[in-house]
């Protein structure tokens, strides 16, 4: 008899667990003069460092949008709001760096939490699937700084990408070594590359040994490596027995660190490191590596050595460093969420509505003012690529990011070969 | 050969350190049969007691690494107390899936608090010092902690063997009713014994930040490679556990090196399986 | 008495079956987000059975089922991606080529006891992840996205409702759980908890144990393979990280032993309390950064595991337990 009567309990709780269910997810209620935005990004997991700033990042924007700041030069900053007043109520979400649940939090912040536009998502592995289910669901994806090139060949409408991508990151580089070897006679002939094997650093190699391999670069060691590892002492060790004269890296965090320690431990240098956005940018790893991160270079879309060039970041930057713990600056790829969030805000205003159809064709054919990209203004190309997306190559001299390519835009001439270890 | 004698040091230096995360695991495992899943966390957590210890006051990881030994022994023990206590007995996945629980939440609990950083201690004093012999270099970091990790398994070896109370940890190992007959406070011992696995890894924790950043996300793959060193070694097996995880640093250098470095971890794990196909008991496995 | 007992849980069953087909036809769902969560649970409860025949009523517990499952997804996202076909053959094939690893892989594994096993199938998770990470016909470490596709039963693919997912996890589910249910009532199923109780026993008996766990073991492969599947269509995606990684692994584990090992609501229990933990801590306070939602769900882990490592069957036990007493005491 026992057995019996415990099945009916069970079967009881069975139904109350689905009632809960239901319970639980009674609709929201979309409020008047607020438009919702939704943010997807790795708040945790091992992305969530880049996911966390690039939510402050958001976060910032919205303030500059929502309030009165005539003294920021921004367009849309000295309105409080857009479109007469209606302000921007961000409601957050965590892929945890995993495309399934990245898809899932995006059609929550969709169907739930009916946000108009969701900004995101970091992981480029993430950013495609939830950037599909808001094409599919006619909403608006505005992404930051996911830099796999794919995500803008696949043709979608409502889908749009501020930051350069590896491919062009790597045509500058091979630009940077061609301008090395005519002008500085660099004689640098070999490359190298490190990158952890993901679905990020793969695309970055890939593209990267494509670009060599178009410019007559040999690639001579091809070294992936599992992020997350114990050391990297066999990735340095392949490195040095090949003894590349080039390297370009896709190292994040702490792997970007390990590799440096590494090749100091090792005692091998190649005369250029050029990196992806990875590690070099992060101006806490930059500082802490002290000199040891010196003469290493990298794209860069942002830093705060570009302060002359970009005279409007300045006061933005300021709101985000009370949003950052410890306070950093905008790196190459957080600032680029804010600026996908402004322009969010300003097509918005241009439109006059909140329409989609209006929104997006102000996307489609704008030639927006941006004083917080590099580029200074944001054009898309059908597919969603910021035409106007660039970077500038920088070299870690003294702690700092100094500006060494393209030649117009450079402040200081670059230490080719890199100093050595020794020598330091 | 400069080449190969280089990465045979790296091999087994790396493989030294497995040896002293690896030494707690296998203490645990052998006296209680529980597999603990936080044992990467515990790393993480002294890590990070290690990591505040130099950036706020300067105290160097060669000092730092006795609170982090003595803070993952309390850990260690009150983990015991508060969780693996109420699963002895019960059910063989209880406890391992009650580890993996307190892994998620100390994870998660160090990315809350201490957010998710990279943080790397700079002017420790051995820090990025090296010295050559013949061409081969050596990285004092790596070598100090790998010294120091033969030290300390050393030392636990001979607690075991050679002290009373190794001998009682011993009797609780292999027969828990008949210790306690014999008047051995088991309930102690047991306390012990998760108190000195966390100090190994503890130790091992406090020494790396002098050369590898400290993230929450720090622990997951030492404390897996921690557990096949444990389980090739052989069950309990403290010399065993040495021997394995030299043998694993070892591969993974060779591998790493002359097959390919994405390759290593296949060699390593693949290495695993071939010993227990041979010896199901591990290498010192009775 | 025995009869009674197993045609009570066939006829609940069947009731729990038609309360889940009926849910999205009563209008009563809010979202089609409750619908996710919903097809989650039916999934997850399926892949937790799957492991519940090797794991729960055999007595093995593998970490390597993500392997099975991985294999699985990529049967059916390699059929679309690659080959621009239907899943449907992808994922019979992966389904079959997972019970086959499955075989060869576990026929020295089953050698091993306890920890040793345990650590083997990690150990096997993680050189097949790598493996899968640079092998380029797969797609590598890029991993396999779909393209855009017909709607439809045909390439199990619906972009605008979930109402297809939704009965194709019920039908899932159906099948998962018919065939573990057909096998707790044929001789196979005693056979197996023979083999768990005691292998030497069931040996004298006349058991042969080894091709018991073998059949076992490739049972359960095949149907997390189909669960795989399953997963690929539903995500539009495939990586080795997302479907062959100890974390995925672990999920299997963890909801059937939470839900309740070796019995038969266990999974499906396990997946109804666990699942929309995850997915509404997750939504409610998983975007305030900081992992809170990681650190209570953690937490609830332990708690269960220390106070009734039988997990929610137990609990629910000790709860009938107790008002049967009350009631006795009534009397």
């Amino acid at each position: 008899m026992k057995r019996l009567f415990i099945g009916r309990t069970m079967v009881a709780k069975l139904f109350l667990t689905l009632f809960l269910v239901a319970l639980l997810t009674g609709g929201a209620v979309a409020a008047e003069k607020v438009i919702k935005i939704g943010t997807l990004f790795p708040l945790t997991g091992p992305c969530a460092l880049a996911g966390q700033r690039c939510q402050s990042a958001v976060e910032t924007a919205v303030e500059v949008i929502n309030n009165s700041h005539p003294e920021i030069k921004v367009p849309g900053a000295a309105a409080e709001g857009v479109l007469g007043g209606m302000k921007f109520v961000l409601v957050h979400a965590d892929h945890q760096g995993k495309p399934d649940v990245a898809k899932s939090e995006a059609e929550r912040l969709i169907d739930q939490e009916g946000v108009y536009a969701i900004i995101g998502s970091y992981n480029s592995s993430c950013t495609k699937p939830a950037s599909f289910v808001a094409e599919r669901k006619q909403k608006l994806f505005v992404c930051g700084c996911s830099s796999s090139a794919a995500l803008t060949k696949r043709d979608l409408n409502r889908f749009f990408r501020l930051a350069p991508t590896d491919e062009t990151e790597s045509l500058e580089f091979v630009e940077f070594i061609k301008y090395l070897n005519e002008t500085k006679s660099a004689g640098i002939e070999t490359v190298g590359l490190i990158y952890e094997n993901t679905e990020f650093g793969k695309h970055a190699a890939e593209e990267g040994k494509a670009a060599a391999g178009v410019a007559g670069l040999k690639v001579i060691a091809d070294v992936a490596f599992n992020p997350g590892a114990t050391n990297l002492n066999s990735e340095v060790q392949t490195l040095k027995a090949a003894d590349p004269d080039a390297v370009f890296g896709a190292c994040l965090g702490g792997d970007y660190t390990l590799w440096v320690r590494t090749m100091k431990q090792m005692d091998w240098l190649p005369d250029v490191a050029l990196n992806y956005c990875t590690g070099y940018q992060d101006p806490i790893i930059a500082k802490q590596l002290e000199s040891d991160g010196d003469f290493f270079m990298g794209g860069t879309g942002y830093s705060p050595e570009f302060a002359e060039l970009m005279p409007a970041v300045a006061a933005v930057e300021k709101i985000y460093m009370t949003k950052t713990d410890p306070s950093v600056p905008f790196d190459s790829d957080c600032i680029q969420e804010a600026i996908a969030t402004l322009i969010l805000a300003q097509a918005m205003e241009l439109a006059g509505t909140t329409d989609y159809d209006a929104v997006l064709k102000v996307f489609n054919e704008t030639e927006f003012d941006s004083p917080m990209s590099l580029g200074g203004m944001v054009v898309f190309a059908p597919g969603g690529q910021n035409l106007k997306a660039m970077s500038i190559l920088t070299q870690l001299q003294g702690g700092s990011y100094k500006k060494i390519y393209p030649l117009d835009l450079a402040d200081t001439e670059p230490v080719v070969p890199m100093t050595d270890w020794g020598s330091r | 050969m400069v080449t190969f004698l280089q990465v045979a040091l790296d091999g087994i230096l790396s493989g030294l350190l497995y040896a002293l995360i690896a030494a707690g695991l296998s203490l645990i495992w052998g006296v209680m049969d529980v597999i603990n899943f936080a044992h990467g966390e515990f790393l993480m957590v002294a890590m990070y007691l290690s990591y505040w210890l130099g950036f706020l006051w300067k105290v160097d990881p060669l000092i730092s690494w006795i609170a982090s030994g003595v803070f993952a022994f309390l850990i260690g023990a009150l983990t015991y107390k508060l969780i693996i206590r109420h699963t002895i007995g019960k059910s063989a996945m209880a406890a391992l899936l009650a580890t993996f629980g307190l892994s998620m939440f100390l994870k998660n609990a160090c990315l809350y608090m201490f957010s998710p950083n990279f943080r790397i201690l700079n002017d420790t004093i051995l820090g990025g010092k090296t010295f050559s012999v013949g061409g081969v270099i050596f990285s004092l970091p790596q070598l100090a902690t790998s010294l120091f990790s033969l030290g300390v398994v050393a030392l636990v070896y001979l607690l075991i063997k050679k002290t009373r109370l190794g001998w009682a940890i011993q009797a609780t190992a292999m027969d828990k009713e008949a210790a306690e007959l014999m008047g051995i406070d088991t309930e102690r011992i047991y306390v012990l014994v998760f108190g000195l696995g966390g100090a190994c890894v503890g130790i091992a924790g406090g020494l790396l930040p002098s050369y590898l950043a400290t993230f929450p996300d720090v622990g997951g793959l030492f404390s897996l490679l921690a557990f096949v060193c444990v389980a090739m070694g052989g069950f309990g097996s403290i010399p065993g556990a040495l021997f394995a995880a030299i043998l694993i640093g070892l591969v993974e250098a060779f591998s790493g090196f002359y097959v390919a470095p994405v390759f290593k971890y296949v060699a390593v794990f693949g290495l695993y399986l071939v010993v227990v196909f041979w010896r199901p008991r591990g290498l010192f496995g009775w | 008495m025995l009869t009674r007992k197993h045609i009570s849980k066939d006829v609940k069953w069947w009731i729990v079956v038609a309360v889940l087909a009926a849910l999205p036809l009563m209008g009563v769902l809010p979202s089609s987000y409750t619908e996710h969560v919903l097809i989650l649970i039916m999934l997850y409860g399926s892949m937790a059975q799957a492991w519940n025949v090797i794991g729960g009523y055999c007595g093995q517990t593998s970490f390597g089922h993500s392997v099975f499952f991985g294999i699985g997804s990529y049967g059916a996202a390699m059929a679309v991606v690659t080959f621009g076909f239907s899943p449907w053959p992808g994922a019979m094939v992966g389904a079959l080529l997972a019970a086959g690893v499955a075989v060869v892989l576990s026929g020295p594994c089953f050698k091993l006891k306890g920890h040793y096993f345990a650590i083997a199938t990690f150990a096997i998770v993680e050189i097949f992840n790598r493996l899968f990470m640079v092998w380029d016909w797969v797609g590598g470490a890029l991993g396999l996205d779909y393209p855009l596709v017909e709607e439809g039963w045909m390439n199990f693919m619906w972009y605008d409702s979930k109402k297809g997912y939704y009965y194709g996890a019920l039908i899932l589910m159906i099948f998962v759980f018919g065939v573990v249910r057909k096998m707790e009532k044929m001789r196979f199923g005693y056979y197996l908890l023979a083999v768990r109780e005691g292998q030497e026993t069931a040996e004298s008996l006349g058991v042969n144990s080894t091709r018991v766990k073998l059949s076992a073991m490739a049972l359960s492969a095949f149907l997390a393979a189909i669960c795989g599947a399953f997963y690929a269509q539903y995500n539009f995606r495939v990586d080795p990280s997302m479907v062959m990684s100890l974390d995925m692994s672990m999920k299997f584990v963890l909801i059937t032993i939470l839900g309740g090992l070796g019995t038969f609501w266990g999974p499906l229990l396990g997946a109804a309390v666990l699942i929309p933990l995850q997915e509404y801590s997750r939504a409610f306070i998983g975007g305030m950064g900081g992992g809170v939602d990681l650190m209570i769900f953690g937490l609830i882990i332990v708690l269960v595991m220390v106070k009734q490592p039988r997990g929610i069957m137990g609990i629910l036990d000790d709860i009938a337990m107790k008002s049967r007493e009350k009631k006795e005491g009534d009397h």
